[in-house]
Order: C-alpha cells, then structure tokens, then sequence
C-alpha cells in the first residue's frame, strides 16, 4: 500500500485532531478540533471516491453536528480550562492501544482501493446495482438508486429516524413548538 | 450625562459581566451583509443537491441539511431569538411531518395501484418515467424532514429548559 503525500497528509490531520478531540480539556477547543476532524474525513471519502458520503460528512459531521455542540455548550456551565490538556490515565490508555492495535491488525487484510476482485466488487448484488440500477430505475448516480428504491424501506426507516429525533427533543426538553 | 456612553457599558457589562450566561450574539454589518449576499446561493446549493441527486453525488439528506444551515446561518447574523420569531415554527413541523407523509404516501400509492410498498414501477401506468419522478419526490421529502429536524434540533438546544413566557406564542 502506498500513500500520496496528501494522503498520508491528511491521515496525519485526522489522527491529530481526534487526539485533540479527545484529549484537549477545554470544550470549545475539543468540538472545534472534533470539526476538523470530520472535515478531514470527508476529504479522506472524496479521495477514496465515494462522494455521498465525503458530502455527508462535510454537511451533517462538520457543519449541523459543531452547530448543534456550539449551541449544547453555550448553554452549559463550561469548566475552568486551567490546564491545556485531560490528565491521561494508563488504565484507559492500555485498553484504548490495545483495541486500536487490534483493529490495526485487520487493515492489511482489506483489498486495495480498486481492487478488481475486493469481495464489494465481486459480489453478486453491487454487480446487480451496477448493471441494472440505470435500466429499473432511470437514475444515473447508483448510491441514489440503492437507497431510495432498492432500499427504500431502509431509508424510510432513517427517515423516521431523523424525525423521531426531533420528537425525543420536543419531550425531553418539555417544548410545545419547534421553531 | 451622556446617554450613549451608558448604554455601551451596559453593553458591555452585560456580555463580559459576571457571566453564567455570556452574550451570544454580536450584532456585525459584516456578517449580516455576507449572509444576505450569500444565503440565496446556499439555498439555491442546497435545492440543487437535492433534485440533482439522482444523476450526481448527493440527495435528500446532504441537501436537507445544507437548506437546514441557511437557518443557521441567517441566526447566526441576525440573533436566535429574531431568527425564530421571523420563522413560522408550523411551517418547521409541516415540513418534518410532510416529509414523512409525502414518503409514506408514495409507498401506499404504489400498493393502491396493485404494487408493493414503495415499488415504484407502479406508477409507469400514470405517467412515463414514474420510477425516477418517484425518486425524486422520495429525496425532496428525506430533505424536507432532515432540513426541518435541523433547524428544529437547531432551535430546541438553543433554547433549552426555561425558554421565557413571551415566547410561548410562537
């Protein structure tokens, strides 16, 4: 596997603000890098060529999500940040290394990007979207096709989802109105 | 005694002050003149994620959210509690629940017409190319439910527990 330097770039931003995220002790500064790291990310889909999802990413990670933590903390009494980062603790270190190490350990077994025969690839059903998903549905960009006819009802139920989240608000915040 | 110059300082003790609540809103001409200028263009963005979707990378949740963002980007210039009495929360909860709906309806119709749910292939019968029409109504209504939940979640945490009285007629 070899990496451009923007890759290898970028990665090293990625794992840097998610360090930051997670150690940085003052709360503004842990969702702002927590925001530079899903931008990051979103660059990393858009690489990898999947550009649904870098878009989601980008709008729901990096814009709503910063927004919605913004606003989460301003409403809360923020702690005094005297010191710049969380005192690191060894027992949560260990298991934390211990399980990136092992999720690690899996990365070589994946196939490279563009691998002819990676199991997606070669599977009976992506090759069923790819080859039909334009003749049954009229829709030229394949993720559209799976997920709002091919998976419809998935995307129903997402849909449901996000407006249940709304409801949950509503209750829990004892509201009447939304806007 | 000048008037100005206490008003100011109120001002300013009210946003640095002993501060549990420190003052959100920094009213700018600057900001407020690039929202202005720039919103129409998100919006415009945003529809276009969602209707172009179906040919291009994209679709009903990216966009909804995009629209969503133009809420926040105009509470952002003008001040959450203007923003919210500038917008009708009714029309909020129609788009969240018609987004729902209109999802659900394409659904039932296709079994009113002697389908399954959601096969939208049915519809050929009505009108030519009723798969993709289907789609494209299917992404409009995941928009309208992610970009009303958006600036919904937007409002609701920005208000908080004691929202006060004098809008409660919202």
């Amino acid at each position: 596997m070899t990496l451009t330097l923007i890759e290898a770039a970028l990665l090293v931003f990625v794992l840097g603000c998610a360090v930051g995220a997670a150690l940085l002790r003052d709360t503004l500064a842990a969702v702002m890098a927590f925001a530079a790291y899903s931008l990051g990310v979103s660059v990393l889909w858009l690489m990898l060529q999947a550009p649904d999802v870098g878009l989601t990413e980008a709008a729901v990670g990096a814009g709503i999500m910063t927004v919605l933590f913004l606003l989460a903390l301003s409403n809360t009494a923020s702690p005094d940040a005297n010191r710049l980062l969380e005192p690191v603790r060894w027992r949560t270190v260990v298991p934390v290394a211990g399980f990136v190490l092992l999720i690690g350990a899996t990365v070589p077994a994946l196939p490279a990007i563009g691998d002819p025969n990676a199991a997606v690839v070669g599977g009976e059903v992506s090759q069923y979207y790819l080859e039909n998903a334009y003749a049954e549905t009229q829709v030229r960009n394949a993720v559209t096709a799976v997920l709002a006819a091919y998976r419809g009802f998935d995307t129903l139920g997402e849909g449901v989802v996000v407006f249940a989240a709304v409801v949950v608000t509503l209750s829990v915040l004892q509201q009447e109105v939304v806007a | 005694m000048s008037t100005g110059s206490t008003d100011s300082d109120a001002a300013a003790d009210a946003a640095s002050g002993d501060g549990e609540t420190p003052e959100l809103y920094v009213e700018s001409a600057i900001i407020m003149t690039t929202v202005r200028v720039v919103a129409p263009f998100i919006l415009t963005f945003a529809l276009f994620i969602m209707f172009h979707g179906a040919d291009s990378p994209g679709g009903g949740c990216q966009g909804g959210v995009v629209a969503g963002s133009v809420v926040m980007t105009l509470a952002f210039a003008y001040g959450i509690d203007s923003t919210r009495q500038w917008l009708d929360g009714r029309v909020v909860a129609a788009l969240a629940s018609g987004g729902v709906f209109a999802f659900v309806g394409i659904g039932l119709g296709a079994m009113a017409l002697g389908g399954q749910f959601l096969q939208y292939s049915e519809y050929e019968a009505l009108f030519g190319q009723a798969t993709k029409y289907a789609i494209e109504l299917v992404e409009l209504g995941i928009g309208a439910i992610v970009a009303a939940v958006a600036i919904g979640l937007f409002f609701l945490l920005a208000a908080g527990f004691d929202r006060d009285t004098e809008d409660d007629t919202v």
